[in-house]
């Protein structure tokens, strides 16, 4: 433990000194907003003088959930080149966003009415009431493959900043699960990380010293827990945060899961 | 089992005499264990919207010496006492009170164990009784902290003090928190032994983790499958087996486990029983061939059970168009109480609103708020439950939003149900949207999994016979179909209008 605040101290001080993130990157913290329109809203964030685009309430199925008011919000996002604004704000495509979680009382400001200038000039994935059939964003039948491949044996959970598991890790795991007693797996190797963010204002966020050990073992917990229990549990982690570049620094928290014969 | 038709035919004739079955006294039906009588293939009971619809898909039930309808334990009780067919196999409070009456109080239902505020307090005296007279309530005796299988304590990721205690029973050397085996009492509904099918399903969204926190669902001991986890308030049986051992343990104080054959046969009950709404006073009859397609206990006997019905291929209450038309069959006055019960319908379905700080909801990736309707959280084709695991906390134990008794020098109201303060540990996040403290009159699915971000996380109802089981929540605080309606109202400042209100109580009342 100690040895990971020692690292992340030097790591906080350098990038503050030596680093940006590129150009066309948006990595900061805000209060979002909530705009509504005359369908579903829409959320944005203000930084540096300027309205960006995050993303449409759509779905659980969605690959970008929108945030909530009453937290912050960690935004990783990529300015989306000859992209028109989307309810006033500059797009950013592809984004990721971390609801941070403590709560904060001063992002908790109230729904923006919707006005007729801002409202979407193209048909949403999901209406803001009941679906035509199917989620948002799941593939149509259609696009089902014919034969199912055979199931992966390594696998990667990206997680929220300064997350464990949520909602959206059900699917994951259950894939690792299933993949687990196709393959007679005997052996089970977690391999958990710790993460940090380059901010486009030059400094660097570091994740909670101790995550990544979290992390790594609640995977093993939640195997075990769902019946995975006959299988050796290789339990690895690295709490030295990873090098922040400012582009897809999302990719440091992560924790592999490896099935072994 | 009949075909469809013939059940159709039936419970329409049966329809015609919902008039006259509108005249009985409800409580008039009480089902007293042993009574022996038969329970038919289909039965009507009056309530105050109408009749109410009882099915048996198997046949007709001979109650005699059959485990749910025999005293099996110390206390007089069979599982029925509690699951009434007249009350869509609940129990309503009109029900409890006219049984108070009959009985001066002597009923089994007011046993000490669960019906009075707490066993200490003396028994037939009404102000011992107050939470089931008045609200319906059964008193729930949890140990804390909760405990596995095994009987081991599991670890908790809060600490729990008691702030009120009105009935005594958590801060009782004997009954309470601080006893030889320590205890939280919280007081709910009984919840409907009926559509069981709907509450057991293994379809969309029931999985190994459960899709809204990524954690374990528990699993049935006897197939080692996931569960539903969608039966009990807190979801602490999640099969019917679990349920009907943990109710003839704690109900009915049967101080052995059920035999198997006992089981098979209250199980094989509930798994046949249909319940809903069959009869509209001002509507007419809801179950015949012209009737909704999601309406009365025939249709949800036929449905599919665990799909979403928050769409339009499928809704959640199948409506159809029959409705909506003028019939020249129909006096001005039905037709008026259909084309009510279709707008809220509509209401339920397509009348958007901002759905903020509910825990189990926006935290699984709708965002907060999310710009949804009625049918979001509730929908699942025909009963309006959480088609995955479904407890979540919209605020009906939860401070600031549960209903509490005005504080003031100038009321005699005074609160009726335990408050507790939970303080989350400084290890784990905070509860997203209540914070590290957090009051609340019950605890709820956080009792069970010891979770700070399942504290006051309910699972949710089905929608069925609800004109027939007075009152709503699990901890009875909508007397009403309205003050239901109200609640939500104000939880989401929604500005319902007068119409949109009445509207929907006559589209629930006829569910």
């Amino acid at each position: 433990m100690r040895r990971g605040v020692t690292i992340t101290s030097v790591a906080l001080l350098s990038s503050a000194v030596l680093a940006a993130p590129p150009e066309h990157r948006r990595n900061f913290v805000a209060c979002p907003i909530v705009r509504d329109t005359a369908s579903v809203p829409c959320w944005l964030a203000e930084h540096d003088g300027e309205l960006y685009f995050l993303t449409l309430q759509t779905d659980v199925s969605a690959p970008v959930t929108p945030p909530w008011l009453g937290h912050r919000v960690l935004v990783e996002g990529t300015v989306a080149p000859n992209r028109d604004p989307i309810c006033g704000g500059i797009v950013l495509d592809p984004v990721v966003l971390s609801v941070l979680p403590e709560l904060d009382a001063s992002c908790n400001t109230a729904v923006l009415p919707a006005e007729e200038r801002f409202n979407l000039t193209f048909e949403p994935p999901r209406p803001p009431g009941p679906s035509a059939g199917r989620l948002a964003f799941a593939p149509a039948p259609s696009d089902a493959p014919a034969a199912a491949p055979a199931p992966a044996k390594r696998f990667a959970l990206r997680y929220d900043f300064d997350g464990l598991v949520v909602f959206r890790h059900a699917a994951e795991l259950t894939a690792i699960l299933d993949a687990a007693r196709a393959h007679k797996a005997r052996s089970v190797a977690i391999t958990a990380h710790r993460g940090a963010v380059l901010l486009s204002d030059g400094t660097t966020l570091t994740e909670k010293p101790g995550l990544a050990q979290r992390r790594a073992e609640q995977l093993a917990t939640l195997l075990r827990g769902a019946g995975l229990t006959d299988v050796e549990y290789r339990v690895r982690f690295d709490d030295t945060p990873g090098a922040a570049r400012g582009e897809d620094d999302a990719a440091l928290r992560v924790a592999t899961v490896e099935l072994l014969p | 089992m009949g075909s469809r038709r013939q059940h159709h035919a039936g419970l329409r004739v049966l329809a015609t005499v919902a008039a006259a079955l509108a005249a009985t006294a409800q409580g008039a039906e009480w089902w007293a264990p042993g009574d022996g009588r038969p329970l038919p293939v289909e039965a009507l009971y009056a309530n105050t919207s109408g009749a109410l619809g009882i099915l048996n898909t198997a046949g007709a039930i001979e109650t005699r010496d059959h485990p749910f309808f025999t005293s099996l334990g110390s206390n007089g009780r069979a599982c029925v006492t509690c699951h009434q067919p007249a009350d869509g196999m609940s129990l309503s409070v009109a029900t409890i009170r006219a049984r108070w009456e009959d009985t001066q109080g002597a009923d089994p239902l007011f046993s000490g164990v669960d019906g009075r505020n707490c066993p200490n307090l003396p028994a037939g005296d009404p102000a011992a009784h107050s939470l089931i007279l008045t609200r319906g309530l059964i008193r729930v005796a949890l140990p804390w902290p909760p405990r596995n299988a095994a009987g081991e304590p599991l670890p908790t990721e809060f600490t729990l003090e008691v702030v009120r205690d009105p009935t005594g029973c958590n801060t009782d050397p004997v009954y309470g928190l601080r006893s030889a085996q320590p205890t939280v009492s919280v007081y709910r509904r009984p919840r409907p032994v009926a559509n069981t099918k709907y509450l057991t399903h293994h379809n969309f969204g029931v999985g190994p983790f459960i899709a809204k926190s990524g954690l374990p669902a528990f699993r049935d001991p006897d197939t080692g499958e996931p569960t539903s986890m969608n039966m009990m308030a807190d979801a602490r049986a999640t099969t019917l087996k679990l349920q009907a051992q943990d109710a003839a343990r704690n109900h009915l104080e049967l101080t052995r486990a059920l035999a198997p054959t006992e089981l098979e046969r209250i199980v094989a009950f509930e798994q046949q029983v249909y319940s809903a709404q069959a009869y509209d006073d001002a509507a007419g009859d809801l179950a015949g061939p012209n009737g909704p397609p999601g309406f009365g206990p025939q249709n949800l006997a036929s449905a599919t059970a665990g799909v979403l019905g928050n769409n339009t291929s499928r809704y959640v209450f199948p409506i159809g168009t029959t409705w909506r038309e003028p019939s020249v069959e129909s006096p001005d006055t039905t037709h008026a109480a259909r084309e009510s019960i279709a707008r809220g319908h509509d209401v339920f379905m397509f009348r958007t609103f901002f759905i903020r700080d509910s825990m189990h909801l926006n935290s699984v990736g709708l965002g907060n708020p999310v710009k949804r309707t009625c049918s979001t959280c509730h929908g699942m084709h025909m009963t309006g439950m959480d088609v995955a695991n479904g407890w979540m906390d919209i605020g009906t134990t939860n401070l600031p939003w549960a209903r509490e008794a005005p504080r003031n020098p100038w009321t005699t109201e005074t609160p009726q149900l335990p408050l507790f303060k939970i303080t989350c540990n400084a290890d784990i996040a905070p509860h997203a949207f209540l914070g590290r403290v957090i009051y609340t009159q019950d605890p709820g699915r956080a009792l069970i999994s010891g979770k700070c971000n399942d504290v006051g996380a309910i699972v949710m109802q089905q929608f069925r016979g609800l004109a027939a089981r007075a009152p709503y929540f699990s901890n009875g605080s909508a007397a009403t179909l309205r003050e239901l309606v109200d609640f939500y109202d104000r939880r989401y400042d929604i500005g319902y209008s007068e119409q949109e209100k009445q509207d929907l109580v006559a589209f629930l009342g006829a569910l």
